[in-house]
């Protein structure tokens, strides 16, 4: 990467170089916090994450005459971040992965918690970290698809479009994602002592 | 609909992606069956939770700021 120069005088900027420059930053750039979110999770650190957003919108503002106004932009640039991901970064990439996915009883917590914490006031003594660190946890085709989901709120039909999967294999994935992600924070709030958990 | 069909479609139901007839049945089921009931708000309660939990993080300034530096070089 390239050290910080000042931008260049703007005297060579046509007036499409400006009015391209003004509907990307109006229709792609809203989207700088979902994109970062989601690389973030991908990446698995901060300085891989930044590069793979700096690569993303680039990608973007290159092929922006591919993309048709008013569509999902937000979709359009996760697909790109995600092959990015793949093509560039997934070798470097550390992740622990702690939780297995095909150990978790399907809806084993809801029914742990029943007797003992009606109000799952648990819940609240659970912080952002602790759930970011819990999700960075899963392995990665579950993490992507829960993330697309949970955070960044895109539809199955939309995760089946950037993850290039059937929309079966999202709910799929979505599925067992969220019961491993559950188990592992129950398992962090009996460690906590925030609820006294099953008996052993 | 039958409990074990209902909690089939938990997850769909909660996404807002049921057809409205299965979303109607899913619904006329929950209004009567309590542990089905129950077991629907433990896990809105959860994507809550979730979601609410996961999105304070925001790209920082610099980066925004590096990428439109960027784009102006292009």
């Amino acid at each position: 990467m390239a050290p910080d120069t000042p931008p260049p005088a703007s005297d060579g900027d046509t007036d499409g170089d400006r009015a391209k420059r003004a509907a990307f930053e109006r229709e792609a750039l809203v989207h700088l916090d979902s994109v970062f979110r989601v690389a973030r999770r991908l990446a698995g650190n901060a300085a891989d994450a930044d590069d793979l957003v700096q690569e993303t919108f680039l990608k973007a503002y290159r092929s922006w005459n591919q993309y048709q106004p008013g569509t999902n932009a937000k979709g359009w640039l996760l697909t790109i971040l995600r092959n990015s991901f793949i093509n560039e970064y997934r070798r470097r990439n550390r992740h622990p992965e702690t939780v297995d996915v095909d150990a978790v009883a399907p809806y084993a917590v809801f029914s742990e918690v029943q007797q003992e914490d009606p109000q799952r006031a648990f819940f609240d003594r659970i912080v952002d970290d602790e759930v970011l660190r819990a999700i960075d946890g899963l392995p990665e085709s579950f993490r992507e698809t829960l993330v697309l989901s949970d955070v960044e709120g895109l539809p199955y039909q939309e995760i089946a479009r950037v993850l290039g999967v059937p929309v079966g294999t999202v709910k799929s994935r979505l599925f067992r994602a969220r019961q491993a992600l559950q188990a592992k924070l129950y398992d962090y709030a009996v460690g906590m002592g925030y609820i006294k958990g099953r008996a052993t | 609909m039958k409990c074990r069909e209902c909690v089939e479609q938990l997850y769909p139901y909660l996404d807002k992606e049921l057809t409205p007839p299965v979303e109607t049945e899913v619904r006329a089921h929950l209004e009567h069956c309590h542990p089905c009931h129950d077991q629907f708000e433990f896990e809105a309660l959860f994507l809550r939770f979730l979601h609410a939990r996961t999105r304070a993080q925001g790209a920082p300034p610099e980066l925004k700021e590096k990428i439109v530096r960027e784009l102006l070089e292009e």
